[in-house]
């Protein structure tokens, strides 16, 4: 899943535990970024905000470096950080209220109510945070059984496993030229983060791209140097535009040895690594966050085109980023086995169940009576017989 | 005897108790099991329930909920039983029977996890956990040394602390105390009202009342509703001579609570304020749970009934059956120190309540 569980620590701090990060132009209001945060997996309707921890989304502009297929970050940082305080009451109401604070680039605070379906507006920013379904697709017992069987095993037809689930979002759409300013990058690099509030900041958790952590870095088994570390929680830990060198090497020798297993996945390999076993993607994928241009329409479908544009030495022709009801699951699939312009893969959902609108806040409303995990989790059947191929 | 005021120079801050509990319900409702399944053996929902089992058996003991404490053992078995190889089911199964003072089963879980490929560091910190537990701080000592460089510094100065405090190694443990809560990098308040409701009980244990009083009272700062330490914090203001600072500790708790350890106490404190009607009523509803529990969990309740016929339940030829059954089950400093005291009350005159 795309964030959910991204490492043992985070399920003993659901609130902390950021599920997905989505940045696409606003398909209403051209030149407008959204962003979204999800966070708390599978929340159920009493979930709550923390108070102690700070929401951060961090938007920096990137421009495609001179060499190789890489982005350079720009030291111009745009953070927007929400805080949420302890929930009240209201008079006239039973239901406690809880208030969020949405701190902007320039230090303005826009207050709002969590859950409140009228926009908050402020000065070139709207403003939503509360419970929505799960807009996140997945076909949970296909990427299991492909881990286990090192086979293809996606069937035609599967069930979302996270149908009906609900997150806490928080979504924000800015004015980039009134909020960075008229000269402000159409390209952006956009990562989400829960961070400690009060004292010494820690990072709890970050997520750029999709599947990073949950996918792609997750299993140990391939890894020739590190094979006993639960690496997520490390990189959990990590500024997404500035890694710590002296983890570096672990990641990159974790990221060289999965992106192997997924390329040998279907039999034939088309991405050779260099003579220091480097996978092609190991550097751009390392720089972990999502690559948005908002000088370009909105677009359902191109999560890593601009990556991928990156990689063929093209110009990129969409906003790249990722949008809510973009099939990431196939586009990541599909990337790591067949490469960047190879026949595409398909997990077997398509969609999610009620599909992310085009209207702000986006996501869906919230399922009053979500499935309890269990049911879910136990639905998923053991792996299939190696064979069983899409 | 100094009291040790409660300050730190770095006060970690924590999401709301009350927020921190609200989302724990809501993370143990999203994962709540439904009834006898037997297909739940995949990996991810075997690591799931085990999350579950885990969540439960914090819950329990925050708000002081033996039911809590049951459906965690019932579901750890059931996984146990589904998925009979599997370390992480077996490491469940061994944590719920130590809750409930299995200790000797619970070892047999971690050796199984053990064979199943558990981690020896894991399984090193439940041991040693088990072995503090029934007094031999030696090996449980020597098992956190090892267990130590896997562990984060939270976890292991926490265990080291409370193990050192168990020895009455007051000073040292007062340090490490600090150090722990000084080292913890989490949001979740559960964590540090534990080390501070632990730190009470170092106090308490040692005579200093004032000190164990405000340990007790950073805890239910951290989770308000802590039972443990609101629980704890009424014997101390009834030592303290306040018997109705106890009762309002003890009336929210006796509410929210089915461990019969608070509507004893809330017996004794109204007995002590000269409320003896009401005394009676709390006294024959502990009476009843107790024996319900007693039946059903001797190894983690005998000691506790024991205490209760002793002394508020009156009724000292049963406090006596019972500490001698604790002795059977566990030979530990505690055991023999209740069958002494329930051997001093019988040649004593019962307690009679007007």
């Amino acid at each position: 899943m795309a964030d959910h569980f991204s490492g043992p620590r985070i399920l003993f701090d659901p609130a902390s535990d950021i599920t997905d990060i989505f940045a696409f132009p606003s398909p209403d209001r051209p030149g407008r970024l959204v962003i979204v945060l999800d966070a708390f997996p599978a929340a159920a309707p009493t979930a709550l905000f923390s108070d102690a921890i700070t929401y951060r989304l961090r938007v920096r502009p990137v421009a495609q470096a001179a060499e190789g297929a890489a982005f350079t970050v720009g030291g111009t940082e745009y953070a927007f950080d929400f805080t949420f305080a302890v929930p009240g009451q209201v008079p006239g109401s039973d239901e406690p209220v809880q208030i969020g604070t949405c701190t902007a680039p320039n230090g303005e605070h826009v207050l709002f109510r969590v859950g409140d379906e009228t926009p908050t507006e402020a000065e070139g920013l709207r403003i939503f945070a509360g419970p929505r379904l799960d807009p996140f697709f997945i076909n949970l017992t296909g990427v299991l059984a492909t881990d286990a069987t090192e086979k293809l095993a996606f069937q035609p037809d599967a069930v979302n496993t996270l149908q009906g689930m609900n997150v806490l979002s928080i979504v924000i759409e800015v004015d980039t030229q009134a909020v960075f300013g008229p000269d402000s990058s159409p390209l952006f690099g956009v990562v989400g983060e829960t961070v400690t509030s009060g004292g010494r900041p820690v990072r709890l958790e970050r997520m750029g791209r999709p599947e990073i952590k949950n996918v792609v870095l997750a299993s140990k088994k391939f890894d020739p140097v590190n094979s006993d570390i639960e690496i997520r929680d490390l990189y959990n830990e990590e500024d997404a535009f500035a890694v710590r060198q002296d983890y570096a090497g672990a990641y990159r020798a974790r990221f060289n040895a999965n992106l192997a297993f997924f390329d040998r996945l279907d039999g034939e390999a088309v991405w050779p690594p260099d003579d220091q076993g480097t996978h092609p993607l190991t550097e751009l994928l390392l720089a972990d966050f999502l690559v948005v241009d908002v000088s370009k329409p909105f677009s359902e479908d191109s999560c890593f085109e601009i990556e991928t544009a990156l990689l063929a030495g093209r110009e990129h022709a969409t906003c790249g980023g990722r949008a809510p009801n973009d099939d990431i699951v196939d586009t990541i699939y599909t990337l790591l086995v067949n490469g960047i312009d190879g026949p595409r893969i398909s997990d077997g959902v398509d969609s999610a169940t009620r599909p992310a609108t085009h209207q702000f806040p986006y996501l869906a409303a919230p399922n009053p009576t979500p499935p309890d995990l269990m049911t879910v989790f136990a639905a998923l059947s053991a792996p299939p017989e190696p064979g069983a191929e899409a | 005897m100094t009291s040790r005021p409660v300050r730190d120079d770095h006060e970690p801050v924590t999401t709301n108790g009350t927020i921190a509990l609200v989302n724990l319900s809501a993370q143990i409702d999203s994962l709540a099991t439904q009834g006898q399944r037997a297909d739940s053996t995949t990996l991810f929902a075997v690591a799931q329930q085990a999350v579950l089992v885990d969540l439960l058996a914090l819950r329990g003991h925050l708000l002081g909920r033996v039911a809590d404490y049951e459906h965690a053992a019932q579901l750890a078995e059931r996984l146990v039983c589904e998925a009979p190889g599997d370390s992480i089911a077996l490491l469940a199964r061994a944590r719920t029977r130590a809750t409930l003072h299995r200790f000797a089963e619970a070892m047999t879980d971690l050796d199984a996890a053990g064979r199943a490929g558990a981690a020896q560091a894991t399984l090193d910190g439940e041991r040693a956990a088990i072995l503090q537990a029934v007094g031999c701080y030696a090996e449980a000592q020597l098992l956190l040394r090892k267990a130590a460089p896997h562990q984060s510094d939270f976890t292991m100065l926490s265990a080291l602390a409370v193990l050192q405090a168990e020895r009455h190694e007051t000073a040292e443990a007062e340090q490490v105390f600090g150090e722990a809560r000084r080292s913890y990098r989490g949001v979740s308040p559960f964590p540090l009202a534990q080390l501070d409701f632990r730190r009470g009980v170092m106090w308490m244990r040692e005579g200093d009342l004032p000190a164990a009083r405000a340990w007790f009272e950073a805890a239910r700062r951290r989770v308000p509703g802590y039972a443990p330490a609101t629980g704890h914090l009424a014997e101390v203001d009834l030592l303290l001579g306040d018997p109705e600072a106890a009762v309002a500790h003890l009336r929210p708790l006796v509410e929210t609570s089915d461990d019969p350890e608070y509507s004893s106490h809330l017996a004794l404190v109204l007995r002590v304020a000269g409320r003896y009607q009401e005394a009676q009523q709390w006294r024959d509803r502990a009476a009843e749970r107790y024996d319900e529990l007693v039946l059903r969990h001797p190894e983690a309740y005998a000691d506790h009934a024991a205490d209760f016929w002793l002394m508020v339940g009156s009724n000292v030829d049963r406090g006596i059956q019972l500490a001698l059954q604790t002795l059977v089950m566990r030979q530990t400093t505690r055991s023999y120190a209740l069958v002494q005291r329930a051997r001093a009350a019988s040649n004593q005159p019962a307690h009679h309540t007007p």
